[in-house]
């Protein structure tokens, strides 16, 4: 039987959602300040109008939560695992629909949904953008822009567990297609995740603003402009750019490298990230952890220890170099791979086709472009109109790359490194299963921050979420054909939004059908929460109608 | 505000067909070298549009800037011009003498100088590792840049005022509400 779900799991909803609305509100003062800074006085008015109805809508759901009859105090409460979905996938709708207003204001775009389209390409890190004469926009503006990339990409839900933690916190995180805990808490782990990302954001933005003083010779508030601009594009794996040839704008193998390692470096878990930084198999590693996890049980009772788990460090571990088990993991060796594998598709197609006459323009372009679909970013060196040209096995190992993705719990989209090798090796055991005389037994073991066990039920769920993904690239790619797009560019356009991508071929335009758009709009929204939240949130959609 | 418009026509149309460069250049606009590149490589072709971004001074001597053919230089978005689709623009690299005389680019609230521009469009240049560009020889302003005025949508901060209002009331009316209970 259905359940309508109870007043209080609304207002445990709410106030959830509330808050997490006034961390967003919170954000958009620094678009306001930076308005306030350039003297950008129209931005600035619809920034502080965007903030008010952040907090406006924060603060009406937080007092609704707070109903007298509640029998549960606010307190007492807490969230579980559908609350948690309902919270993210309510989160990722809402957002990108207020945080348009400033795009809607200031008179650049053509209808709100062109601007809700661009807030939900940003917040979802995927690129594609239907902002006109990009080239005159108020740098306040695309500030907003990169933002939501960093927002989007970093978590909101991250920098809301940060502020509030508490109970049941943990599926928020889970809710945004995060699987990775690095610390004993949530908290702890959110706290960790934005101290990566801080790092990055000061070494990235000194090394980009730098290239571009030095080597690009533009004035240092410009270069500082355009390395923060680039930075929360790449890092984040978004794909915005401040002006409208993307990174083509600036000319120099140099900074497209910089920006290429910080591609790579969104691409990677927080996980990777984390054991990479603090060396995991040093003995000391486990002893801290426990240690942490002491002295958390001690300070703040046991509400997030329940949470820890030794499971991620194994006594094999400690055996082995540090940085080197990193390239045991099987989602190491599968991003190696099928970056490998799409890169020469992709190079042997450039060759065939004789789009560029030498080996450095073949492997510099090639290189980069492939980079950019196969981390999520969407950057392109090259304008879309030459970028349709590429066909055959170009346009083969280009789509594929992007539709593979980076890593997972990283910033990166599409069906993640993770998956496809638990897929093949899924594949790969059954078929030995085959083969090998009855009785015979197939190891199922794999490596993945320690020994772990590839069960039925992984398998199952690795493979129902890449079919998942099959099937939403194949609808965006059916109702642009619906609309004469050609199959290619159909298909190419698609998989990009659907993996949170954002490079186009120009199918993406501000004169497309409005279906296309919303077309665009789910696939980039879905991709980004993996599906299983908005599944929850429609499931109890539906029951609140039809429970009893 | 119409007479400077048809002028600003009148200007990029009669530069279109009357190129002022001394070679026989052709006159190609940005969307024809970018849709087929390929036919105007290594030719010498004069292009006509607004300098947009920065001026990247390199240490070559050389200038690398953006140069877009669309509307947006005639009729801004700020001044009332009309939503005409993307920017179409392309990376030009020019003598960095020739910049000193040139205004600033094109950004918000500034229309960069509108220039006729000839050189010889580098299509996937091995010596740029592929890189597309014009290699400007010759640089004929037509218009000069020009900052824009902007005035205040008061209507969006009455807007902002009033949720901002709003919304304090709401919060003083929740916190009341929590320490209470």
């Amino acid at each position: 039987m259905l359940i309508r779900p109870a007043a209080d799991d609304l207002r445990t909803i709410g106030s959830a959602l509330g808050r997490i609305l006034l961390v967003v509100a919170a954000a958009s003062l620094i678009p306001t300040a930076w308005a306030v800074a350039g003297r950008e006085w129209n931005p600035l008015g619809s920034f502080l109008l965007m903030g008010s109805v952040f907090v406006l809508l924060g603060v009406t759901l937080l007092r609704v939560s707070l109903a007298p009859r509640s029998t549960i105090s606010t307190d007492q409460r807490h969230l579980d695992w559908s609350h948690g979905m309902v919270v993210v996938a309510l989160t990722w709708l809402i957002v990108p629909l207020v945080g348009s207003i400033p795009f809607v204001l200031s008179g650049h775009y053509a209808s709100i949904l062109d601007a809700y389209f661009d807030a939900m390409s940003g917040l979802t890190t995927t690129g594609l953008a239907l902002v006109q004469d990009l080239d005159h926009l108020a740098s306040s503006l695309n500030f907003w822009r990169h933002l939501l990339h960093f927002l989007g990409g970093q978590g909101i839900i991250i920098a809301a567990l940060l502020l509030f933690g508490g109970r049941g916190m943990v599926t928020l995180y889970r809710g945004e297609g995060r699987e990775d805990q690095l610390l004993p808490s949530v908290r702890s782990t959110a706290r960790a995740i934005w101290a990566i990302a801080a790092i990055h954001l000061v070494v990235g933005v000194v090394a980009l603003g730098g290239v571009a003083w030095f080597v690009l010779g533009f004035s240092w508030q410009r270069s500082l402009f355009h390395g923060l601009m680039i930075f929360f594009a790449a890092f984040d794996t978004g794909g915005f750019a401040p002006q409208s040839t993307s990174l083509g704008y600036y000319h120099s193998a140099i900074f497209e490298s910089v920006t290429a390692v910080l591609m790579v470096a969104g691409a990677l878990s927080f996980a990777f990230h984390f054991r990479l930084w603090s060396g995991v198999n040093r003995a000391w590693m486990p002893a801290t952890a426990r240690f942490k996890a002491r002295i958390t049980r001690r300070f703040s009772g046991t509400a997030d220890v329940e949470e820890f788990s030794f499971d991620d460090w194994r006594p094999g571990d400690r055996r082995t170099d540090g940085t080197l088990s990193l390239f045991r993991n099987l989602e190491t060796r599968s991003i190696l791979a099928t970056f490998i594998a799409t890169m020469v598709f992709t190079m042997v197609g450039l060759a065939a086709l004789g789009i560029y006459t030498s080996v450095a323009g073949l492997s510099r372009q090639g290189f980069f472009q492939v980079l950019s679909a196969h981390t999520g970013t969407g950057f392109a060196t090259v304008p879309s109109s030459e970028l349709v040209q590429w066909t055959g096995l170009a346009f083969g190992g280009m789509a594929i790359a992007m539709a593979l993705g980076g890593m997972a719990s990283s910033t990166a989209g599409g069906v993640k490194a993770l998956r496809v090798g638990l897929t093949v090796r899924a594949i790969a055991n059954e078929v030995k299963g085959d083969l090998l005389p009855e009785g015979a037994l197939v190891g199922t073991g794999y490596y993945q921050f320690g020994r772990r066990r590839l069960t039925p039920e992984v398998a199952r769920s690795a493979m129902v979420v890449s079919l998942l993904f099959v099937a939403l690239f194949l609808v965006g790619t059916g109702v642009a054909i619906g609309y004469g797009v050609p199959l290619g560019e159909a298909l190419f356009e698609s998989v990009s939004a659907g993996a949170s991508v954002g490079l186009s071929v120009g199918v993406t335009s501000p004169t497309m059908p409005v279906l296309l758009k919303l077309t665009y709009i789910v696939q980039m929204y879905l991709g980004r929460l993996e599906f299983v939240a908005v599944f929850a949130l429609i499931g109890f959609a539906y029951s609140m109608v039809r429970g009893r | 505000m119409r007479v400077r418009v048809i002028i600003g026509v009148a200007v990029m149309v009669g530069a279109m067909f009357a190129s002022s460069s001394p070679v026989q250049a052709v006159t190609v606009s940005v969307v024809e070298l970018l849709a087929d590149g390929e036919s105007f490589s290594g030719q010498e072709v004069t292009v006509v549009g607004e300098l947009v971004g920065d001026y990247g001074f390199r240490s070559d001597g050389r200038v690398w800037t953006q140069l877009n053919s669309d509307s947006y230089a005639i009729r801004p978005i700020v001044e009332g011009g009309p939503l005409r689709g993307s920017n179409i623009g392309l990376g030009i690299r020019m003598p960095a003498d020739v910049v000193q005389d040139l205004d600033p680019p094109g950004r918000y609230r500034l229309v960069g100088p509108v220039v006729s521009v000839t050189g010889v469009w580098r299509y996937h240049d091995a010596q740029r590792q592929g890189e597309s560009f014009l290699d400007v020889t010759s640089v004929v302003v037509q218009a000069p840049g020009r900052d824009l005025a902007e005035h205040p949508n008061w209507g969006v901060y009455a807007g902002a005022l009033a949720f901002a209002a709003i919304a304090g009331v709401a919060t003083v009316g929740y916190i009341r509400e929590r320490d209470t209970k």
